[in-house]
């Protein structure tokens, strides 16, 4: 296919006389030119990424802010200082604010001895791998505005998001899968929906695919049922053949590239379906995930899959989890389903990061975890016990890829409410993670309309030394 | 809550909405040049002479993007008092310093700095990241300040000048014989029919078309045309480029993202450009149809313009905060759409590129911060009353059962309810409660399972389904509107744009920098506005628009940031060409028929798009078309031409959106699933205009083609070239069912007959038998898969 393809543009331009020396167009068998994988900014510490979204916002303070005085005032009105000037999503008069204890007990872990609660006995073991910043800080409190916030750095639709802008910089070291994926668990879809994944003002090229667990892995993946893989394969080569001879017409390079997607997507078919197939995978792996039916979608399943991806150099893998928005409604309680949500992932958070390790891809890959924003310390008049949704102190966790273990960064006050040191906005989050990827956030552009749109917005954001190796 | 608090969150709204903010132009900019990394401006470098510097095409592009952010015309942010973008500011004394001294570079500081080996001295300084001046950009300077530092206003700022004697062509020709280049031959016969049709009409030509092409004529070209001009087909074709940067899509947005009823914006559109409407008129009944006197109901649908800003109907909001976004939106919009310029900006500051104060965008905003948002009932003879009925019987069926068969779900979340929940319920969901059982109405059962099943329950969906084809019965068709309020409301400056901080209030006026507006004795509106934007002396308008469908042509702009005709923007390629367009457009009477068929009957036009060994090496990019170009399809066209190769295509204009297939788990994209009911019979084959767009969850076999999702203005579409587009049309269930329509096409009148429909010529012999290897069905696959059948050519 490379002689094949070389053949005919030396014909092509021999015919015109002119040499294919002479020509500085870039590679022809390259894959799609706008993901050939580009230079950094300066050297990289991690290649991929590999973000654990909690999609609802899960508590801070039933996970790792562990508040003794919030336990021991459980029932009593928080301070008005520490309200003053705030705004709350759905908080109206009906709404109480008085402080809710967590049901929960903490504990310190590893040699660190960061505290984790026994919800997540799990990742409790891990900590001596993980960067905790317990400050982090968004602008946004309604959940699909946040979530964008998270992931596009705005809450405006049709931004790039941070898969978007990440294989936009680095492209892709992958031929058969897209660079940027995207896998769902829970029982609906993250609130947003697809601008979430979306490339805003970058070419669609970098947009997030996702991984669907049900039908096709990728919308129109498989061949269509009357069609059998040699008649496609037939197909696949007729329609390159037939280009190629175009090809040759016309001098067009875009020809050559649209040769080039039609390989990629015939490869996608295969690679697809041979990605999501875990039958390949031992027994104790499945079960260190907790993978109890390797069939059924799970947080497990994509956890292992994420692991996958990133064997085979997908760039950007972002796993969405719903059902985090524990206010105390009927489906969404802290005291029920909130031990649930943290059972569905515990296990395989923490089995995705030692995986990583053990085959030595997590000093390549960042991992991520966290949601779009955090819950109050007060809580909320419903149906059962519950916290609102809170902007100005959450928690989310760092692995691999560079980052420090065994860190737990920023002070919160004693009810975790607000920052007292070290405040991490989602923008510092960005920049941190764009450095370790070899991106200075500032240089990572593109320019629309005269102006130069990036991950991290106009003001400034910094990148958080203190949590990298 | 506070005021404080507000403030906060404004202050967050203000970043967001800030740099990025209303760039709403572009969907997608000039992306092409990930691809084409040789940019105009270095072409420029190597083809213009340096002996004849000309400040608006040498110099300001390079001050603009080096200097003004911090040497220009927004005060707040002038570094060391010195501004670059005047000539009274650039030479004036600073203490002994002036910036630029005309003739004397020695004396010149701004030129020493520029110089400068000391990095705490060199200009622009190292930790703004720009790149230092090349030499090419050093030179230039020199010799400007050398020549006498001449400035000129920026180009786009002056009114177009009339060629008399001008030509498409000759400009084209002109350049290109200042780089010894010649242009390319006309086309053949085929691929110009095919190149014609498509462009007009967005459909293929059928193989009648191409049956005689033997005495191919001037004649015959002309007739074409004009043929093509007057088909109903042209409206769809260039309504969809319209549609475009009116952001139009049948949903609200946002993350609820519900449907919405505004299609008959969408037909206005149509007819509007099939009748050949004066564009200044065509704007004026978009922009402000509801104040024309005794407006008709056709000039208030076509309001619809600016109500196709989305619409939050998230929970625990601030309903003014997004209005106002509407408002913001509309400004911008109105910006780059008919003045080319990132208005914007200014919403949070003075604009730091372009002379626009921060207050003159106030008082842009003033003309559209007065309306009221309502849907107009109107009468459409298209609506299948019949067909709505009968799904609705059908959704209303399966409800009543579904409901049925799970009603002990509402016993017993009516058991466990907490003590006190109850007072917190909703009136409808109390008086549904409050009745017995079995007197609960359908409607009743709705409501209590509403509070309790989750969004994305069958029942819920099928609920949503239910409302939507309720409201289409018994309110009819409607669509949204712009209704002007009696009492102006009240519009001050908000303090970074932030909507909690009023500033100084101010009155509807147009900025200063354009031509004057007449103000009448009244307070101005937006019928004002829309008067002053089409004015013949507004030096914009007609170059942007008439660029905005050169584009359509050649696949760029005169001038190639289509959006930004300020001074961040690109020099025109061909400035006297671009004045040549407006000017005519406007003698013409703003036809815009009379400007495609200026267009296309040009010999640039009609040229060969094959590349050549002497344009890849001087103008591999072709800025200067001594070719034309190969342009893969839009996304709706893609559908369009293969729904009409294989025969299935239903040419029926206009009426509500329709659903054809889509693959299965598309609709479960969005925050809020949708029921997506595909259309029965006809329906199913429609162009791909009337094809429903959710915002949240638009069609992949669109998108995956770059379609815009109507989030805001898209001037120009990109053209991506992916995996995902292959998939698509290979194995794609809409695209298959083409494909086996193709098939019977090929059993019946032979393979050379679909080779033709596809690609408007006959295949040759290799060609020929590269297909005939396959049987009938994968043939028609590999068809529909060339790419020449999905570029024109």
């Amino acid at each position: 296919m490379n002689d094949l393809l070389s053949q005919t543009r030396r014909h092509f331009f021999s015919r015109c006389g002119v040499g294919v020396g002479s020509l500085a167009l870039g590679s022809l068998m390259a894959r799609d030119a706008a993901l050939a994988p580009k230079k950094t900014h300066f050297p990289a510490k991690a290649k991929n990424v590999i973000f654990l979204f909690m999609a609802g916002g899960p508590s801070q303070l039933e996970t790792f802010e562990h508040k003794p005085l919030l336990t021991k005032l459980n029932g009593k009105p928080i301070p008005e200082s520490y309200t003053k000037g705030k705004r709350f999503a759905f908080m109206d008069s009906s709404h109480r604010s008085d402080l809710l204890g967590p049901k929960i007990q903490f504990k310190q872990h590893g040699q660190s001895g960061t505290w984790v609660s026994d919800y997540l006995p799990h990742t409790a073991k891990i900590v001596d791998d993980i960067s905790l910043i317990t400050t982090c800080k968004t602008d946004l409190f309604n959940h699909a505005p946040a979530k964008l916030y998270m992931n596009s750095g705005s809450g405006l639709f049709g931004r790039p998001s941070m898969g978007a802008w990440v294989t936009y910089g680095l492209g892709s070291e992958c031929d058969d899968l897209p660079g940027f994926v995207v896998l769902q668990s829970g029982p609906r879809g993250p609130r947003g929906g697809a601008v979430l994944w979306g490339s805003g003002v970058l070419p669609t090229t970098y947009q997030g695919v996702p991984l669907r667990n049900q039908g096709d892995p990728i919308v129109n993946l498989s061949t269509p049922k009357e069609i059998s893989v040699a008649q496609q394969r037939q197909v696949v080569d007729a329609v390159r053949e037939l280009n190629m001879k175009r090809l040759v017409e016309t001098g067009d390079d875009e020809i050559t590239t649209r040769i080039n997607a039609y390989e990629m997507a015939y490869r996608m078919q295969t690679s697809a379906p041979e990605l999501m197939d875990t039958a390949g995978e031992s027994q104790t792996t499945l079960d260190m995930y907790g993978i109890k039916d390797a069939k059924e979608t799970s947080f497990a399943r994509n956890c292992l899959l994420a692991r996958r991806l990133v064997e085979r150099g997908v760039r950007f893998v972002q796993l969405y989890d719903t059902n985090w928005d524990h206010h105390g409604g009927p489906t969404e309680n802290l005291e029920k389903h909130m031990p649930l949500k943290c059972q569905d992932i515990d296990q395989a958070c923490a089995a995705l990061v030692k995986d990583l390790k053990q085959r030595g891809l997590l000093d390549d890959t960042i991992v991520v975890w966290g949601g779009e924003f955090g819950r109050t310390p007060m809580g909320e008049v419903r149906e059962s016990t519950g916290r609102n949704h809170h902007i100005d102190a959450f928690t989310m966790w760092f692995a691999g890829g560079g980052f420090k273990g065994g860190v737990t960064y920023g002070q919160t006050d004693e009810f975790g409410f607000g920052a007292v040191e070290n405040p991490v906005h989602v923008h510092d989050i960005h920049a941190t993670m764009l450095h370790q990827l070899g991106l200075d956030h500032e240089r990572l552009t593109v320019r629309s309309q005269g102006l130069d749109f990036r991950l991290t917005g106009v003001d400034t954001a910094k990148v958080i030394k203190d949590i990298l190796a | 809550m506070t005021s404080g608090s507000q403030r906060g969150m404004a202050e967050v709204r203000r970043k967001l909405w800030c740099f990025l903010s209303r760039i709403k132009g572009v969907c997608h900019t000039p992306m092409i040049c990930l691809k084409l990394p040789l940019s105009f401006l270095a072409l420029s470098a190597t083809l213009v002479n340096a002996a004849k510097i000309e400040f608006n095409r040498d110099v300001r592009p390079i001050l603009s993007e080096n200097c003004y952010a911090c040497h220009g015309f927004d005060p707040k942010h002038r570094e060391g008092d010195l501004r670059l973008d005047t000539f009274e500011g650039a030479t004036q004394d600073r203490d002994g310093a002036r910036g630029i001294v005309p003739g004397d570079l020695s004396k010149s500081d701004a030129w020493q700095r520029i110089i400068s080996e000391d990095k705490d001295e060199v200009m622009p300084p190292p930790k703004s990241h720009k790149t230092p001046l090349t030499t090419k950009q050093r030179e230039i300077l020199k010799t400007w300040i050398e020549q006498g530092a001449k400035y000129e206003r920026h180009w786009s700022f002056e009114p177009p000048k009339a060629q008399p004697g001008g030509s498409i062509d000759r400009f084209i020709q002109e350049r290109l014989a200042e780089e010894n280049l010649k242009p390319s031959p006309e086309a053949d016969p085929a691929t110009l029919v095919r190149r014609l049709f498509l462009d007009l009409t967005g459909l293929p030509p059928a193989p009648a078309d191409l049956a005689d092409l033997s005495g191919w004529s001037e004649k015959k070209y002309k007739a074409l045309v004009e043929r093509l001009l007057s088909s109903n087909h042209y409206g769809e074709r260039w309504g969809r480029w319209w549609l475009d940067q009116a952001r139009y899509a049948d949903s609200n947005g946002y993350s609820i993202d519900a449907p919405r009823q505004i299609w008959k914006f969408r037909d206005w559109v149509i007819d509007a450009l099939n009748a050949d409407m004066p564009f200044d008129q065509f704007t004026i009944e978009q922009l402000a149809g509801d104040l024309l006197p005794k407006a008709t109901e056709t000039q208030k649908i076509a309001t619809g313009f600016h109500r196709n800003t989305q619409i939050n109907q998230e929970g625990g909001i601030d309903k003014e905060q997004f209005r106002i976004d509407s408002v913001f939106d509309r400004v911008a919009t109105t910006g780059s759409v008919w003045l080319g310029l990132s208005i914007g900006c200014a919403q949070c500051h003075d604009h730091k590129f372009d002379p626009i104060e921060q207050k003159e965008y106030y008082r842009l905003f003033a003309f559209f911060n007065n309306q009221e948002e309502p849907e107009l009932k109107v009468y459409d003879p298209k609506v299948d009353v019949k067909a709505i009925n009968a799904d609705f019987k059908d959704v209303q069926t399966k409800l009543k059962t579904m409901m049925q068969q799970r009603y002990a779900e509402v016993t017993k979340w009516e058991s466990d309810m907490a003590k006190g929940f109850r007072d917190k319920l909703t009136e409808p969901v109390k008086k549904a409660l409050a009745k017995p059982v079995e007197k609960r109405s359908l409607a009743d059962n709705l409501e209590l399972f509403a509070v309790f099943v989750p969004r994305n329950d069958p029942l819920y969906i099928l609920k949503d389904r239910y409302a939507e084809l309720d409201t289409q019965i018994n309110k009819g068709t409607t669509t949204l509107v712009l209704k002007e309020l009696p009492q102006p409301r009240k519009t001050t400056v908000f303090i970074k744009g932030d909507f909690t901080r009023p500033d100084v209030e101010v009155t509807p006026n147009t900025p200063k920098v354009l031509h004057a507006f007449q103000k009448p004795k009244t307070l101005p509106n937006r019928l004002d506005l829309a008067k002053w934007l089409v004015e013949p002396q507004n030096p914009l308008t007609a170059r942007v628009i008439a660029n905005r469908v050169w584009q359509q042509y050649f696949g760029r702009g005169i001038v190639e940031t289509e959006n930004d005709f300020g001074t961040q923007g690109t020099a025109p390629s061909h400035p006297e060409l671009l004045d040549y367009l407006a000017t005519e457009f406007i003698a013409k009477k703003w036809s815009l028929k009379e400007l495609h068929r200026l267009i296309v009957t040009s010999k640039t036009y009609r040229q060969s798009s094959a590349n050549r060994p002497d344009l890849i090496e001087k103008d591999p990019q072709n800025y200067l078309l001594a070719r034309q170009t190969r342009l893969r399809l839009d996304a709706e066209v893609v559908r369009d031409v293969a729904l009409t190769a294989s025969g299935l295509l239903s040419p029926k204009l206009g009426g509500p959106p329709v659903y054809p297939p889509i693959p299965d788990g598309v609709m479960g994209q969005g925050q809020v699933k949708r029921v997506w009911s595909v259309s029965k019979g006809a329906d199913k084959y429609r162009r791909g205009l009337y094809t429903f767009i959710y915002r949240a969850s638009p069609p992949p076999s669109l998108t995956v083609f770059d379609a815009p999702e109507g989030f805001n203005s898209c001037t120009r579409r990109i053209r991506s070239n992916t995996p995902l587009q292959a998939l698509t049309l290979m194995n794609d269930t809409g695209f298959f069912e083409f494909a086996t329509g193709l098939e019977k096409i090929i059993q019946k009148d032979g393979l050379e007959t679909a080779f033709k429909r596809c690609t408007a010529r006959s295949p040759k012999p290799d060609e020929l038998a590269v297909l005939k290897k396959l049987d009938s069905l994968n043939a028609a696959r590999v068809l529909l898969n060339l790419d020449e059948t999905v570029t024109r050519e």
